[in-house]
């Protein structure tokens, strides 16, 4: 119970890495605001299945990440609770791939929109709070394409290379208050993102893997949980690589 | 408490000033009124009045008296 008592905002907690991030945060005594598109019926019975199982409270919040005003009455919702966030995990992300000179502008900038102004937007909200609390932690989700590159994902790996920037640069700036940053770069992880992946292309990328399979989102998910708790406390401005080994 | 009252109260104890020295405060005018400093101003003024500052306010928050204008135009706050 590494997060017992402890309040997290999630985002992208509908499916792959955001959903399973939010069931290892519930399995470990956390409340959470669990962040979505959109509601279904499904997610809406999986949370309210996970807080009675654990006895822990989560609150699905949904907006659209390419909405402001969405993303700024959600935020405003979960001020209204009045309650301490201890963490803020941005997993939230979309890709279009395509080669670079395919890559129409409006659709590159609606990738960093949705990657990383979004994501900026709610962290400026959230570090707010953290800043008065004098504590928090915030993991942001970039990629190993930021690190690596990744052909026929320039706006992707840019995006979440952006991220990573943000995350160095913020940790400098809040660890005074107490609040530490870091980010994640998974490599390929079996999520619907990764579906639209044709084989040969996955079988390449497990070939250069030390650990040859896909990496599973709740593999992904406690790497989150160690960032976010106490485990890491000496731990800021870093990018960990969850990748099998890719070399 | 009066508006006033609990506006000053903010800037004093986050910049750890004499009340006496508010008037015609502005940004990196004192030691603790720098960048971090006005976030912990920003979070405390969210904190006592019950809102929610906009990055532009937050940003033209740059005097003890243009607070006052802020949060009276844009948040209700009357003083």
């Amino acid at each position: 119970m590494l997060l017992k008592g402890k309040n997290a905002v999630i985002t992208g907690c509908l499916q792959g890495i955001g959903k399973a991030t939010l069931e290892t945060f519930s399995n470990n005594g956390s409340n959470v605001w669990a962040c979505a598109l959109a509601p279904t019926d499904e997610f809406e019975t999986f949370c309210q299945q996970l807080a009675i199982k654990n006895n822990v409270w989560i609150k699905p919040i949904y907006f659209d990440l390419l909405d402001q005003e969405q993303i700024k009455a959600a935020l405003k919702q979960i001020a209204s609770d009045k309650m301490p966030i201890h963490a803020l995990v941005n997993i939230a992300g979309m890709t279009k791939d395509a080669i670079f000179h395919m890559i129409p502008m409006y659709q590159m900038k609606m990738i960093f929109e949705v990657n990383f102004f979004s994501q900026m937007y709610i962290t400026q909200f959230v570090t707010k709070i953290m800043i008065r609390q004098k504590f928090g932690s915030v993991i942001n989700i970039s990629s190993i394409s930021a690190l690596d590159g990744s052909y026929g994902q320039l706006s992707y790996s840019a995006s979440k290379a952006a991220l990573i920037g943000a995350t160095r640069t913020l940790s400098a700036e809040l660890a005074e208050k107490g609040i530490r940053v870091n980010a994640l770069a998974p490599g390929v992880i079996a999520t619907d993102m990764n579906k639209i992946v044709p084989e040969n292309i996955i079988s390449e990328h497990i070939k250069k893997m030390s650990i040859k399979r896909l990496g599973r989102p709740d593999e992904v998910s406690k790497a989150i949980l160690f960032l976010a708790s106490d485990l890491s406390a000496y731990v800021t401005g870093q990018v960990i690589r969850i990748d099998g080994g890719i070399k | 408490m009066t508006t006033t009252e609990k506006y000053n109260l903010v800037f004093c104890e986050t910049f750890e000033i004499e009340e006496s020295k508010l008037a015609g405060l502005k940004y990196q005018s004192v030691l603790l009124w720098d960048s971090i400093g006005h976030m912990s101003l920003i979070a405390s003024l969210e904190d006592s009045f019950d809102i929610m500052m906009e990055t532009d306010d937050i940003i033209d928050l740059s005097s003890y008296e243009k607070g006052k204008e802020i949060l009276t135009k844009n948040y209700e706050v009357e003083f």
